[in-house]
């Protein structure tokens, strides 16, 4: 049975827990526990949209951004500061704070009072309550609700880091498909060229009908591949938008013309797979999952002989007679339920914890090397394109030229080369975005952005002077 | 003698002498000389042998030979060479003695004859004397008449020249691919008197046709019909020198033709008669005047005329595609097509392309850069601007007062006062119509009215 005094004790550890201040509640702290890991990502500190002053400041950043052309960066920042699904999930860092404040503190004493009276006889009780069991295992409850705590910084910085890398594919895409779209025109303003100047020389009779048949039909299908190339530029453009969670006039944002130049190297990168294990979030909540399940198999173990107790001061004093005072605890038996259940679930529950642990491990290892071999091979690729095929392609249309000057080959060759020419540039264009996406697919595997290549210029500085 | 011989050219016979054959045999064969010029030589007077006039082989040159015991010896060499087809074309041949064609051989009626082949080419070959009377064995057929000549060795072929004439050499091996490199030469068997047929000028040209590829180098052996460069002695206009004559001169030009079409042959200012044909000598009676005479695959001609018409005539194969350098066969024609706005789109996607072609195939003066190695289709100044000739085409100068012997290009004539076509500068009157004229097609651009047959008044459409 305790004494007043170690329920005095109790009291003052209570107050030491409350001062320590260690679990504030305020959202923009809790906020800023993710906000660490959202700017070794995306190189954005999220922040809280509390009220109209927030939002007004954004809109102007905003407009600030939008009044360029959108480069990638800025797109990342936007998505990250604006988007309305971030901000709520921005809140729950906040909930987990608050969560774990409330862990830091004792239940507020109870003050009970009730007056009976009949039968001419009055009957007053008092009573004090202090949630006794919950002093003595705050500290075992503090732990486990630091641990979920941390477990939701990082789920909020994962979410972070999801839509950034998100924001980051469909900037690629869109601006990409806007690429593509400007092809699909190029191809079509040299189908519209060859089928104008056959029906030229129709109507100088040096052309068939059939000629101009088949010059048309491949005018028209170009026609239609701009409408779906057009189609597939609102597409993903409209993607983006809504990873930016813009509408109405900041919508209306325009995009770079061209996607950003291949670096001149790869980043040469060892020892990924460590890399991976440490930074990645996935690996760190799957651990701090591990670790909080541990903390409460621990509290379950500790607990299960005293499931609720409850210490309470009481006095009683009934009319005409002496007051009496004292206290009450309330015990629940072990009777039915010796509480091995409920440890071996916890148990259970551990187990798949480590188990998960395990696995998103293997996983974040074999994601890593493929993502830095799919960047490494992209960067090949656009590499071959950028060196090979293009200068190849410039060299043919040069010598269809010089062959047209000898009148060796007529106009047609040379708009049918132009057509050539202009595939081989969408294929490098769809090169130079795979690499770009590759580059964001390993940076989602390694967990944060890839350190500067020694051998060459940082591929982001590069990046940013190209997107603005 | 070879030094002598090239005074026209200034440049190179050469004596190959023992690097080219064996040491064992460098004693009994004859040296097999080399000419790398592509310039005309001048005639080689005949040193040894009997006296004949020697004829000029256009932008080519005589074969030397030596005297063995009454014998003329000729070394023949087949080997690759590189032919400049004109000045900046370059073709990858194969040929004789460093040249293709091969050097002309000229021998006298009743002579015997020893020609040593020596191979160099990476495949068999073997020397077909064509149109000359001679034992089977000499006729140099591989597999009917002889084994081919292997690469590296050398065979000796002898006979009499019997008949005087004009003739040629080909290989009988592999003729399809060796043909189409350029193998082939000319023969002159030159009668015994000296005074028989005698003229002043005797020119000699092989036909033969190529197909090179803008861009490249060697022909395209397996092409039939579809050749791009027809080549008078493997030269192209402007590559092929003047034929000059002077005023009064006798002239005969002797034409053979190993391409794989005819060639109607062309002089202008002139009136020919076809003296020779590959069977020997026209006799007198049965010559019949001409101005183009065709000569058929596989023959030969010798036509003859005096040069009595001072100036600059053109001559020519009357095929107007074979006067004309590598040309696309597949371009659609482009005159009279309306380019205003096409033009312009076609050149934000081409950068430096131009219209041609909309108002003819003539360049002008255009000097567009070509691919490499490559001519331009028509080309030649002249006098009064750009020839627009390439291909089997060159210029007979007749002039007054030349000195015999004298080959040397005399620059353009000069045309006497008045005798020049000029620009009409008086009234032009006004065109009368004949009065059933047809209705003048709708100009281009127009929309054109077509009435379905049968369909009543207003019942046709519009087509556009
Ligand atoms: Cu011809």
């Amino acid at each position: 049975m305790p004494t007043p005094r170690m329920y005095r004790g109790a009291l003052a550890t209570a107050a030491t827990l409350l001062l320590a201040g260690c679990a504030s509640t305020n959202p923009d702290t809790a906020l800023h526990a993710s906000a660490g890991q959202a700017r070794a990502l995306a190189g954005v500190e999220p922040r809280l949209l509390r009220n109209d002053d927030d939002r007004r400041a954004l809109a102007a950043e905003i407009d600030d951004l939008v009044r360029q052309p959108l480069s990638l960066d800025a797109a990342v920042r936007i998505a990250i500061l604006n988007h309305p699904g971030l901000q709520a999930q921005y809140w729950d860092a906040g909930i987990a704070q608050a969560d774990l404040a409330q862990a830091s503190r004792l239940r507020n004493p109870s003050f009970g009072f009730s007056r009976m009276s009949g039968g001419g006889s009055v009957e007053i009780e008092r009573g004090v309550s202090l949630d006794l069991a919950g002093l003595l295992t705050m500290p075992l409850r503090q732990r486990m609700a630091a641990r979920r705590h941390e477990q939701a910084t990082l789920q909020v910085a994962a979410a972070i880091e999801r839509h950034a890398i998100a924001t980051r594919r469909a900037w690629i895409e869109a601006v990409a498909a806007g690429q593509a779209l400007d092809y699909a025109r190029q191809v079509a303003a040299a189908a519209d060229a060859s089928s104008e100047l056959m029906e030229r020389m129709t109507l100088a009779g040096n052309a068939s009908a059939l000629d101009l048949a088949r010059e048309s039909s491949f005018h028209a299908e170009a026609g239609a591949a701009v409408l779906r190339a057009a189609r597939a530029r609102d597409a993903a453009r409209e993607r983006l938008t809504r990873q930016l969670g813009l509408w109405g006039a900041q919508a209306g944002y325009i995009l770079p013309e061209r996607l950003p130049d291949l670096p001149a190297q790869a980043v040469a990168l060892s020892g990924i797979e460590r890399l991976a294990i440490e930074r990645r979030l996935d690996v760190r909540a799957a651990r701090a999952d591990a670790a909080g399940t541990a903390a409460d198999l621990g509290l379950t173990r500790t607990t299960r002989m005293v499931n609720v107790l409850d210490l309470g001061y009481a006095s009683k004093s009934e009319t005409g007679e002496a007051r009496s005072e004292g206290y009450e605890v309330s015990l629940e038996l072990p009777l039915f339920d010796w509480g091995g259940a409920r440890v071996a679930r916890a148990e259970g529950l551990y187990m798949q914890a480590l188990g998960r642990v395990a696995e998103t491990a293997v996983n974040a290892r074999s994601e890593a090397r493929a993502g830095y071999l799919g960047y490494r091979a992209s960067h090949d690729v656009a590499r071959h394109y950028r060196d090979h095929v293009i200068p190849l392609r410039k060299k043919i249309a040069e010598e269809t030229l010089l062959r047209y000057n000898g009148m060796l080959a007529s106009p047609f060759e040379l708009l049918a080369d132009a057509r050539e020419q202009a595939a081989a540039v969408h294929a490098a264009i769809e090169a130079l975005k795979d690499f770009w996406l590759a580059e964001a697919d390993l940076e989602a595997a390694l967990g944060g952005r890839l350190p500067p290549s020694p051998s060459a210029t940082h591929v982001h500085a590069h990046e940013h002077k190209e997107a603005q | 003698m070879t030094n002598r011989r090239s005074f026209l050219t200034g440049a190179g016979v050469t004596m190959l002498g023992a690097s080219l054959v064996s040491k064992a045999g460098a004693a009994t064969l004859p040296e097999a000389p080399v000419h790398s010029s592509a310039a005309t030589a001048a005639p080689l007077a005949p040193p040894s042998g009997r006296p004949y006039n020697p004829v000029v082989t256009l932008n080519g040159w005589t074969l030397p030979w030596r005297m063995k015991d009454g014998v003329k010896e000729f070394h023949l060499v087949a080997e690759p060479v590189v032919r400049e087809l004109a000045p900046g074309m370059q073709a990858n041949l194969w040929g004789y003695n460093g040249q293709s064609p091969g050097p002309t051989i000229e021998v006298v009626e009743g002579d015997r004859v020893r020609i040593f082949v020596t191979n160099k080419l990476p495949e068999h070959t073997s020397v077909h004397w064509h149109g000359q009377l001679l034992p089977c064995g000499m006729d140099g057929v591989t597999g009917l008449t002889q084994p081919g000549i292997q690469p590296g060795k050398t065979f000796v072929y002898e006979f009499v020249a019997r008949h005087a004439g004009t003739f040629m050499y080909h290989p009988h091996a592999d003729e399809m691919q060796q043909m189409a490199m350029g193998m082939m030469g000319f023969w002159v068997t030159h009668p015994k008197n000296p005074r028989q047929h005698a003229v002043d000028r005797d020119y000699v040209m092989l036909l033969s046709s190529y197909d090179i590829e803008p861009g490249s180098y060697t022909p395209r052996t397996n092409t039939m019909l579809d050749f791009n460069l027809w080549t008078i002695n493997s030269r192209v206009f402007p590559g092929l020198d003047p034929m000059v004559a002077r005023l009064g001169d006798k002239v005969r030009i002797r034409v053979g033709n190993l391409t794989m079409t005819n060639h109607p042959i062309h002089l202008h200012g002139h009136r020919f008669e076809v003296a020779g044909t590959d069977g020997g000598w026209v006799p007198k009676s049965a010559r019949w005047p001409e101005v183009t005479t065709d000569v058929a695959v596989g023959q030969m001609r010798a036509i003859e005329f005096v040069a009595d018409a001072p100036g600059d005539w053109a001559f020519h194969c009357h095929k107007s595609h074979h006067t004309m350098n590598a040309m696309g066969h597949d371009v659609p024609t482009l005159i009279g097509v309306d380019h205003r706005g096409v033009a312009e789109k076609i050149n934000k996607l081409v950068p430096g392309y131009m219209v041609m072609g909309d108002k003819g195939g003539s360049m002008g003066d255009m000097k567009m850069p070509l691919p490499a190695n490559t001519l331009p289709m028509m080309s030649g100044d002249g006098p009064f601007g750009n020839l627009e000739m390439g291909g089997m085409f060159t210029v007979l100068k007749v002039r007054e007062g030349l000195a015999r012997g004298d080959y040397r290009d005399p620059g353009w004539y000069r045309h006497p006062a008045g005798s020049v076509a000029r620009e009409w500068t008086g009234d032009v009157p006004a065109p009368t119509s004949a009065p059933d004229a047809r209705p003048a097609p709708a100009p281009a651009g127009q929309a054109l009215d077509a009435r379905k047959p049968g369909a009543k008044d207003g019942g046709g459409h519009h087509h556009h």
